[in-house]
């Protein structure tokens, strides 16, 4: 199929009312799940994806998307007005976001957070509508050696830097792993740890285990505390986004979007450490440098730019080869395999119509994050005013809902509850959930490909390195854990230093 | 709880977890043939090795306890109703183990009514009015939704049918 054949093909299945309507329902939605403190992104997505199961697969893959880009711009909203990130890949944007609304310019730092966002996004849908399709032919080369060791080094940099060390994120990866060998054994046929029960048999519903996992602590965590939430929200004032500031914050704008395309095609780097590295870029080559931290506008664009350059980029991974690039995407690829689709270097082969039809819809995303954004800032009171103790009993409900709807089992309610349960202990323990989840994902993956590649080589362990591929993913395997083993140890030192200074 | 007790807690548990799978979970609930010749190939082999490394990872965290820094500071924000909220904790449990035993029985509508409102009160809502409302219009327009547009089987339960 030739690149006019493939574009007139994606035309033809986004080319109509629904795919558009879904498109920007789903960045209202996402704006709004975005916007409000304790939501987040992924949960909105998290609640979404029910909704998509009756739907065409572009249309429900398209209203995700939609969900997905609203949400990571919507939890700036609250994160200047209110100094609350409303998805944690905005925490940057209260450094100069929240200075500026105590000043009274709060209007003027969620306008360039929406044009900064808007610009970033384009740049990342621009850059995965290049990158992916040349990775996805590269990565026809792969077999399973190759694929085992891709998805090793994607779990190594995704348990290294999602939470506060390594190690715990190492034990949420194996936490994860170990629940994905529930079910029967890939190539005998035998039970692990099924218990005679055929519901454990097929192995735990993925959607029952990422809502319990990132929809009910939620729930639990207001039952521990009520009040939490409650903040002051300050005026957007008078004072609105020009022009020039656009301008002079435009180099920072393109800087961080870059930096969020790189991060975010690597699997597992995420939005937040995107959007804190360009802050820094942009402070440090900055002209107004010590204003920074203390209401420069300069400073919003940048934390928006590298968050929202993730967002198209993270695609990259999950289209191209099949491992998602962060929590969010990971809830994406299972609204793939519920509609039999499964993403990677064939679906560029095979439904080429649906991954062009994809890179429209996500172009269009930009412009309709503009105008919802726009009317977002404006309408963000009435968004701060949901009752959150109403709004988490609808969550909880929700969850019932579109939980059953999976399977038509009431095993997967379950299932949800007492990962809920799970999810909210890893949260008082600080273990990051985002490799326990990415490792229950990939988990068959990464054993299925290694049992094969076992197979294919009567148990010889040197076809794990045989050939260059293999050798660079060991490479930057080994590299990364050095790195933040590293750093860790680093950060000990230091934090242990500044005791001894203080006592 | 400071950031050293976690971490020793988790070790422990990891360590204790993983010693509990190599030695009676996986040979007790976890079949293999026995005509499998090699060990790799084995359905035992990857659970034996994620077991594996969880015991290492326990063990790293333990030593990373032990010789780590003991800062004094609480790791997670400290609650000043400590013992009621772990009373609500209770009651969102019993809420949800409420709710798995009631599903089959009362329906899904009915019994997401129940669940929305018991824990609306028991998160102390400030609008009891719209609280019951939404108790009841949510569920409602969750299974018009889900059953006549999504076309699910919302389990009805044996009292009160909907169309």
């Amino acid at each position: 199929m030739s690149f006019v054949d493939s574009l007139l093909a994606g035309l033809a299945l986004v080319g109509n009312v629904e795919s558009f309507l879904a498109l920007f329902g789903g960045v209202v939605i996402g704006v709004i799940g975005g916007a409000i403190p304790g939501m987040s992104a992924t949960m909105a997505v998290a609640l979404t994806l029910p909704f998509t199961f009756a739907m065409q697969p572009i249309t429900g893959i398209l209203l995700l998307l939609g969900v997905y880009k609203g949400g990571i711009f919507g939890g700036s909203i609250p994160a200047i007005l209110i100094k609350t990130p409303g998805t944690p890949a905005s925490s940057a944007t209260i450094l100069d976001g929240y200075p500026m609304a105590e000043k009274g310019e709060a209007g003027r730092a969620l306008g360039m957070a929406l044009w900064a966002s808007c610009t970033a996004d384009l740049i990342s849908n621009l850059a995965l509508i290049v990158f992916a399709g040349w990775l996805a032919s590269f990565a026809l080369n792969f077999g399973p050696p190759e694929f085992f060791t891709l998805i090793l080094f994607s779990l190594t940099i995704i348990a290294g830097v999602s939470g506060d060390s390594l190690l715990r994120g190492a034990l949420s990866a194996l936490l994860g792993l170990l629940l994905a060998t529930i079910g029967l054994d890939l190539v005998y046929g035998t039970n692990r740890f099924t218990f005679g029960d055929p519901n454990m048999m097929g192995g735990l519903n993925f959607i029952a285990v990422l809502i319990g996992l990132f929809a009910i602590p939620e729930v639990l965590a207001m039952a521990w505390h009520p009040t939490a939430h409650l903040g002051k929200t300050r005026s957007i004032g008078n004072k609105w986004v020009t022009f020039a500031d656009y301008r002079r914050s435009f180099r920072s704008i393109v800087r961080g979007s870059m930096i969020g395309v790189f991060l975010g095609s690597i699997p597992g780097i995420g939005a937040a450490p995107a959007a804190f590295l360009s802050y820094s870029e942009a402070r440090r080559r900055s002209k107004n440098k010590a204003n920074f931290g203390k209401g420069e506008i300069e400073g919003v664009a940048a934390s928006e730019a590298g968050n929202n350059g993730v967002a198209g980029a993270t695609l990259i991974p999950l289209l191209a080869l099949g491992v998602p690039g962060d929590v969010i995407t990971a809830i994406i690829i299972g609204a793939f395999m519920i509609h039999g689709l499964q993403p990677g270097p064939m679906m560029f082969v095979l439904n080429v119509d649906i991954i062009y039809g994809l890179f429209m819809g996500l172009i269009v995303s930009s412009f309709f994050l503009f105008f919802v954004g726009s009317a977002a800032i404006r309408g963000f009171k009435y968004v701060a005013d949901v009752p959150k103790r109403l709004l988490i009993p609808a969550v909880l409900v929700l969850c019932i809902y579109g939980v059953f709807a999976v399977n038509n089992n009431i095993f997967d309610v379950g299932v949800m509850f007492v990962m809920g349960w799970v999810g909210y202990l890893m949260m008082r323990f600080h273990i990051p959930a985002a490799p326990f989840l990415i490792a229950f994902i990939l988990g068959p993956l990464l054993e299925d490909n290694f049992r094969q590649s076992m197979l294919m080589s009567g148990s010889d362990w040197m076809v794990l390195f045989r050939g260059p591929i293999t050798w660079f993913f060991w490479s930057v395997t080994l590299i990364t854990v050095v790195a933040i083993a590293r750093a860790g140890v680093k950060s000990v030192r230091d934090h242990t230093a500044s005791r001894g200074k203080k006592a | 709880m400071t950031n050293r007790t976690v971490q020793l807690q988790l070790g422990f548990g990891a360590f204790i977890a993983a010693i509990f799978l190599i030695f009676f979970a996986i040979p007790e609930w976890v079949a293999s043939p026995s005509n499998v010749r090699n060990i790799i190939l084995s359905p035992l082999f990857w659970p034996y090795t994620l077991a594996g490394f969880t015991a290492l990872v326990g063990l790293g965290l333990i030593v990373a306890g032990l010789s780590g820094s003991n800062d004094p500071t609480p790791l997670n924000e400290p609650s000043a109703d400590a013992p009621i909220a772990l009373l609500r904790l209770l009651g969102m449990a019993a809420i949800m183990a409420g709710t798995m035993i009631l599903l089959p029985r009362l329906g899904m509508v009915w019994t997401c009514m129940l669940a929305f409102a018991a824990s609306a009160f028991l998160v102390r809502t400030r609008h009891p009015v719209a609280a019951l409302i939404c108790a009841v219009v949510v569920p409602l327009a969750l299974y018009a939704f889900f059953a006549h547009v999504a076309g699910v089987a919302i389990p009805q339960g044996n009292i009160v049918r909907l169309p």
